[in-house]
């Protein structure tokens, strides 16, 4: 994935995450022998319930459906983490500022403001722990895929292209009265 | 039983905190909780604290929870203390490895405190 960080005046700031680490090829798990739709639908499914689960579990609230299927340009918040192996790429997590402070609040069981820091901390867990869901529910992934150390990146002045030229499955969930994404973009 | 001193392991700051609520919504009455970072952190605590109990990610910068457990084996502080590992990591191999490096319970992220509960209580013992 690339991530094209774009300030006015300036030139064009480009992070380039791999999709592809592990030195093996990618795609190798039952996935890779089912029929295209087949494999979007089961992991679609797994990333919305994965995404549930850690909600209701470490946010101590439900999320609802939404009906915004287009990604947004930007979102204040976007907490990316990487997979490698059976499945290679990349699965970011995007919400708006208001998004990540509240869910930060619910997840330390705090009404007064959270720091900075503590937001993207807890950005950059809610990735984790929707990634790890995600494969233990995606049959074989759990033990043949391994994460990355989540990254999170704060502002509105910058674009995401995936460079995986792979599959890109997407859903987005109601958090309260807001719209979070989760898309994950694969090396297939 | 008495009350326990925990040390919990995590690079995010949210997760300690809510590994410790979790611990004591699941009705365990915590003496001292001390926490750290990472596995080398958690290494130099442990030289220079006892505690009941361990908490410990596993993906963690620096040193992770695998190898900590590993290094607490010849830490004199550390013998007899249960180490639990909380982590994403769920797959029946990392559960075998977290074990046989000398972990006694295994806990998936995301949890509930009644988990906790399941899996913490059987290792204090009465």
């Amino acid at each position: 994935m690339e991530t094209d960080l774009r300030r006015e005046g300036t030139k064009p700031v480009h992070l380039i995450l791999s999709a592809q680490s592990s030195g093996r090829p990618p795609a190798t798990s039952r996935l890779s022998t089912l029929p295209r739709e087949e494999t979007r639908k089961e992991l679609t499914g797994a990333l919305e319930h994965g995404a549930r689960e850690v909600f209701e579990m470490m946010v101590g609230t439900a999320l609802g459906s939404a009906d915004y299927a287009d990604l947004p340009r930007v979102a204040d918040y976007t907490a990316m983490i990487g997979l490698a192996g059976d499945l290679c790429g990349v699965m970011s997590f995007r919400c708006t500022s208001a998004s990540a402070s509240r869910i930060a609040g619910l997840m330390l069981n705090s009404n007064d403001p959270v720091p900075e820091e503590a937001v993207r901390d807890a950005m950059g867990e809610i990735c984790n722990m929707v990634a790890g869901s995600f494969k233990a529910r995606v049959m074989g992934l759990a033990d043949q895929c391994m994460l990355s150390v989540p990254t999170v990146v704060t502002g509105k002045d910058y674009q995401l292209h995936s460079m995986a030229n792979g599959e890109r499955v997407h859903v987005s969930m109601g958090f309260e009265d807001a719209v979070l994404w989760i898309t994950l973009d694969l090396h297939m | 039983m008495n009350p326990l001193r925990v040390l919990i392991v995590d690079d995010s700051s949210v997760m300690r905190k809510i590994v410790h609520r979790s611990l004591s919504q699941a009705g365990l009455e915590l003496a001292e909780v001390f926490e750290a970072s990472n596995g080398v952190e958690a290494l130099a605590r442990m030289q220079e604290t006892r505690v009941d109990l361990i908490l410990s990610d596993i993906n963690m910068p620096t040193m992770d929870g695998l190898e900590l457990v590993r290094q607490l084996q010849s830490l004199e502080n550390a013998k007899g203390v249960p180490i639990v590992m909380i982590t994403t990591e769920a797959g029946e191999s990392h559960v075998v490895q977290a074990l046989s490096s000398g972990a006694r319970g295994y806990i998936r992220k995301p949890f509930t405190p009644d988990q906790i509960k399941e899996r913490i209580i059987p290792l204090l013992g009465a």
